[in-house]
């Protein structure tokens, strides 16, 4: 067992009971102070990028996703609440959410249940939209389900304060690619329940206009060689 | 392939989505016994679908005797002819078509309609030996991390504007010292590290913005450092990416396809970040990195084997075939 950890000014917090997760940025550990369950998210320099990059990355994302993240608990919605951040170590102390990333499970629960989370995650996007916020990087490894049946986003590190349309339907793009790739079969069902519960947060007309942004840079990225190579 | 003599399979395949018409013949054992390219090179500007493709035409018959003539093999005991169906520029591709259609018929032989994009990854694999990878794709005007899944290679992530390679390459066209490698060797002398947009989005980047502020710094700062702050962000921005792709797909390897494959730094990034992960690294080699007759011909063998032939009738063109369209059946029985 490794010892404690030290904090922004000598503070001692929580013992490191496992490493419970080596993300693609992060690693997630489990630790308990005095008697609280949580996490610890350390962004890990990465050897392979340029030192200067990498420290700029590291503690951009760190601060900006402790910010994003009270903000939107401020919203009502649901993400683990920031505890503590030691901006030197690049680390966020976060509330444990007791469960389970929602690409684990989600080709494995059944169509009604499956729906109703769609609508669920269709809901909390659009109030996060509308309340300024991109998430970023919305794929279904950055949403928790716990045992109860609820959902929380997590990993709001290339997030983006805005309303800038285009940010906001990237959101859509994402989650909806994230689908098409590794749960092709749900995609459908699971994108026209989404879009009714973030058309019950966001209105119909901001959906609409959304949409329209959505197909708009779908057809960018993808015809790229062809567009290339008519002209 | 453990195929024995008396079922081993001979496949033509004919390349011609852009400026390349290429003839491979490759086996059903994993041989390659014939690649052949000619490159149609404009005079001026970039390229002509129409003048590429009158170029295609006057080149075929010969591309054909060669293929034939360096695998040592006749027309009569092919298996079957492929050709690239797509994506590419219509006119180009027709001149491939039209062959491979009356080869086929000619000879009484299935036609292969093959996806060039696909074909781009199944050499990838034949040749480096690697199993089921994740793809960073940087071949032609395009930027894409893919990876099969279920019966297809699905798209992970991609740029939302430009090519990562047309990003390096106009830059050091304005810059005045040429399109890659250029960029890249003048970063070795570079020194000091200016930021550049870092524009990210999850498996997504976004290159556009990045241009525009390294053009608008040209002149006002070392050249040599600009260059290495342009090659140092597009890779660093390519390497996360994939980083991310790599754990959401839950791969052990990596394949790099295409022209950006070549350069030294974004292999050396690839292979550090795959240290983290102890994951393997393979790039085509160059010769079969640029579009060839040979990845065709590789990939209409593995078709022929899972089934998916093409009947005249059905055997239009798609300048439009998008990778995640087309079926990958070989890949459910194992090959
Ligand atoms: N607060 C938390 N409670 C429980 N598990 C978490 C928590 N935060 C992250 N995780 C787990 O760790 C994984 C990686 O965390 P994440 O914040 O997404 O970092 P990365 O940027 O590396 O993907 C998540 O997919 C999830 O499984
Ligand atoms: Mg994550």
């Amino acid at each position: 067992m490794e010892d404690a950890r030290p904090i922004e000014g000598g503070m001692m917090i929580g013992e490191k009971l496992e490493v419970i997760r080596i993300g693609a940025e992060a690693i997630i550990s489990r630790l308990e102070w005095n008697g609280f369950k949580m996490v610890s998210k350390h962004r890990v320099p990465k050897p392979y990028r340029f030192p200067e990059l990498d420290r700029w990355i590291r503690d951009r994302r760190t601060l900006h996703e402790a910010r994003v993240i009270t903000s939107l608990r401020r919203l009502g919605i649901p993400c683990p609440a920031i505890l503590l951040m030691d901006r030197s170590e690049a680390t966020l102390y976060l509330q444990l959410i007791e469960g389970v990333e929602l690409k684990k499970v989600l080709d494995s629960l059944p169509a009604e249940e499956v729906e109703r989370l769609a609508n669920e995650l269709g809901r909390m996007v659009g109030r996060m939209h509308r309340g300024g916020v991109a998430h970023g990087d919305l794929t279904t490894s950055n949403i928790m389900l716990d045992r109860m049946g609820n959902l929380y986003l997590i990993d709001f590190g290339l997030s983006a304060i805005t309303d800038d349309l285009e940010e906001l339907a990237v959101d859509i793009h994402l989650l909806d690619r994230s689908l098409e790739s590794v749960h092709h079969r749900l995609r459908a069902a699971f994108m026209r329940s989404f879009l009714k519960g973030y058309a019950t947060a966001a209105g119909m007309d901001f959906l609409q206009a959304l949409i329209e942004k959505v197909k708009e840079i779908r057809s960018r990225g993808r015809y790229v060689e062809e567009r290339r190579k008519r002209h | 392939m453990a195929a024995s003599k008396l079922d081993e399979k001979l496949v033509l395949g004919i390349e011609s989505t852009a400026h390349t018409f290429g003839v491979g013949i490759a086996s059903s054992s994993g041989k390659i016994l014939a690649n052949v390219n000619y490159v149609y090179r404009p005079r001026e500007g970039g390229i002509h679908p129409r003048e590429a493709a009158q170029h295609h035409s006057r080149i075929a018959a010969k591309a054909l005797r060669e293929a034939l003539e360096q695998a040592g093999v006749k027309p009569i005991d092919l298996d079957g002819i492929a050709f690239s169906i797509g994506p590419g520029m219509g006119p180009c591709l027709r001149v491939g078509a039209t062959v491979a259609r009356a080869i086929a018929l000619r000879l009484g032989k299935p036609l292969i309609g093959v996806n060039h994009s696909v074909a781009h990854i199944e050499i990838g694999r034949l040749i480096t030996g690697c199993k089921d990878p994740v793809v960073l794709y940087v071949a032609g005007g395009n930027t894409m991390i893919t990876s099969y899944i279920d019966g297809r290679y699905r798209i992970l992530g991609e740029t939302l504007d430009i090519a990562a390679g047309n990003c390096l390459d106009v830059f050091g066209i304005k810059a005045g010292i040429g399109p890659m490698p250029a960029p890249e060797e003048y970063a070795r002398r570079g020194e000091r590290f200016h930021s550049l947009p870092y524009r990210v989005k999850g498996m997504d980047v976004s290159f556009s913005g990045l241009l525009t502020a390294a053009l608008k710094l040209l002149g006002e700062v070392r050249l040599e450092d600009l260059c290495l702050s342009i090659t140092e962000t597009v890779y660093s921005m390519l390497t996360e990416t994939l980083e991310r792709a790599l754990a959401y797909a839950e791969k052990e390897e990596i394949l790099l396809v295409g022209g950006l494959a070549r350069s030294r730094r974004l292999m050396e990034m690839i292979e550090e970040m795959a240290k983290l992960h102890d994951a393997k690294v393979y790039a085509v080699p160059p010769e079969y990195a640029g579009d060839n007759g040979a990845m065709i011909a590789w990939t209409g063998v593995l078709q022929l084997i899972a089934g998916q032939t093409l009947r005249i009738e059905d055997s239009r063109v798609r300048p439009r075939f998008r990778l995640d369209e087309a079926e990958a059946r070989w890949r459910m029985l194992g090959l």
